[in-house]
């Protein structure tokens, strides 16, 4: 579950990944085109004629995105430079109480040496994947957290959370972390109730990046940035463990 | 045993030790009323910049009031407070520049790292974003460049001048300002590429401050 850990991990074929996750992606309409860092990385590029057409309930049946809206987030991955004003601009509008390993939003740095005998240097910012088939959900046992049907975000009941942290043990990607000022779990929701509830249209962290490095939107609105990137024939987008099967709506390319 | 055999290597090391100081003591005395004061001046504005007078006086056999007087006061700091003390004003003639004129002494616009060095450090930048990492000596020692390729026209000398220019944007580099002058991806690399080669982030920002960049912010 520590992702910093996975990172070390050695390059692999596509062969090693299940046609069944192949599948999932297609019915996303984006098909796999690589896989890197020990299955941790999906390579994918958009397929517009691919688009849902399948049983599962978190996948549209006839090719649409199943909630009112479908928030989803692209990181052109490349232009991040660690600033970190993102975290920052999160933790003051979500009044994140940082310490105990308390984040919403983080930025990973992997440093590989380089024969110059300097080093290579990547950022890659993560959150909360929003999944559409989210561990989180399935396994709370007070429904305290649930895919909001308005957004397709997944939110917290505070009110219902007992602290059991079995979400945060679920959770593929860590994205979650025990409040001690709210006394229940937190997480990343993208500015749900502190920005997009107030009409604003970003979240902190897209408004605060310097280098244009989130692109935050509707995945449903066929005009919007996100949706445009996503679909962008030939753009190789990827996910990070796409293994778990939780489906992200978070998504990663170089731009 | 081994107590008493550090021990008594100990003192011979000191005795050594002092003996040389006196030696050196003794050879090199410096006349501080003919040469002028022994360590360097440091200037530190507009850019960090040392004088020796032995090479000066000494060597060069310059009487005290050759330069002091008329050309520098001898009081501290009176020649940065004139706010004349620019590379521009000994061109003029004006300070050093009264004898490097490339007639009685090699010219103030040569030989740079005469009198400034070159920082070992890298140059970090805090603002707008943390941080950016320069190193003079791939710049410098590894490629073609002099210092005046960059200072002060396209980068000013003085530490901090160019973070406090609310144009050090990649925006103004883009269209050829600062590292842009070179980095277009003709000359070196384009500023739009290649981001993390200079961009450390604030987790390399803590590293390069000797700080865990993993640590908890808030201290427990
Ligand atoms: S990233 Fe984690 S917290 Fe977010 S929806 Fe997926 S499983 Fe839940
Ligand atoms: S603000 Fe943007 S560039 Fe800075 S760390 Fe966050 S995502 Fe990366």
């Amino acid at each position: 579950m520590d992702i910093k850990n996975l990172e070390k991990e050695q390059n692999e074929g596509i062969e090693s990944l299940p046609s069944d996750e192949r599948r999932k992606f297609l019915q996303m309409g984006l098909a796999v085109t690589g896989v890197f860092l020990g299955g941790t990385l999906l390579s994918l590029t958009s397929v517009s004629t691919a688009k849902g057409r399948n049983a599962d309930p978190a996948i549209p049946a006839d090719g649409q995105y199943p909630y009112t809206k479908h928030y989803g987030m692209i990181m052109r991955q490349n232009h991040c430079v660690g600033c970190e004003k993102c975290m920052d601009a999160c933790v003051e509008t979500n009044n994140v109480q940082i310490g105990h390993g308390a984040w919403r939003t983080t930025i990973q740095e992997r440093l590989t040496p380089l024969d110059s005998g300097r080093e290579k240097r990547e950022f890659r910012p993560i959150l909360c994947n929003q999944c559409n088939r989210p561990p989180c959900v399935r396994v709370c046992p007070t429904k305290a957290t649930y895919k909001d049907p308005e957004t397709g975000i997944i939110v917290m009941d505070d009110k219902k959370c007992i602290g059991c942290k079995t979400c945060m043990a679920a959770c593929p990607y860590n994205a979650r972390y025990y409040s001690h000022a709210k006394h229940a779990i937190d997480k990343c929701n993208f500015c749900i109730d502190t920005l997009l509830a107030a009409g604003e249209k970003q979240t902190a962290c897209v408004t605060s990046c310097p280098a244009h490095v989130r692109v935050f939107g509707d995945l449903k609105d066929t005009s919007s940035e996100i949706y445009k990137l996503l679909h962008k024939p030939d753009n190789k987008i990827w996910v990070i463990r796409p293994d778990c099967g939780a489906l992200p709506n978070v998504f990663y390319m170089n731009a | 045993m081994m107590k008493i055999i550090f021990i008594a290597s100990g003192i011979t090391l000191l005795a050594g030790s002092f003996l040389l100081v006196s030696n050196a003591a003794a050879t090199d005395d410096y006349d501080v009323k003919a040469f002028g004061p022994k360590s360097p001046i440091v200037w530190t504005k507009p850019a960090k910049t040392s004088f020796e007078h032995r090479p000066h006086t000494d060597v060069a056999g310059l009487e005290c009031k050759a330069c002091h007087g008329e050309i520098f006061a001898m009081q501290r700091g009176v020649a940065q407070k004139t706010g004349k003390f620019t590379m521009a004003s000994l061109a003029d003639g004006m300070f050093c520049g009264a004898c490097h004129d490339g007639k009685r002494a090699f010219a103030s616009d040569t030989k740079c790292a005469a009198c400034h060095k070159i920082p070992d450090d890298p140059i970090v930048w805090t603002k707008p974003v943390k941080a950016v990492v320069f190193f003079h000596e791939t710049h410098g020692e590894k490629s073609d460049l002099k210092c005046v390729s960059c200072h002060d026209g396209t980068f000013p000398m003085q530490v901090g001048v160019a973070e406090k220019s609310s144009n050090f944007t990649m925006k103004s580099i883009y269209e050829g300002r600062y590292c842009g002058a070179c980095h277009d991806g003709d000359t070196a690399f384009a500023a739009n590429t290649r981001c993390n080669t200079c961009h450390i982030g604030r987790k390399g920002y803590d590293r390069l401050m000797g700080r865990d960049p993993y640590a908890e912010k808030d201290g427990h």
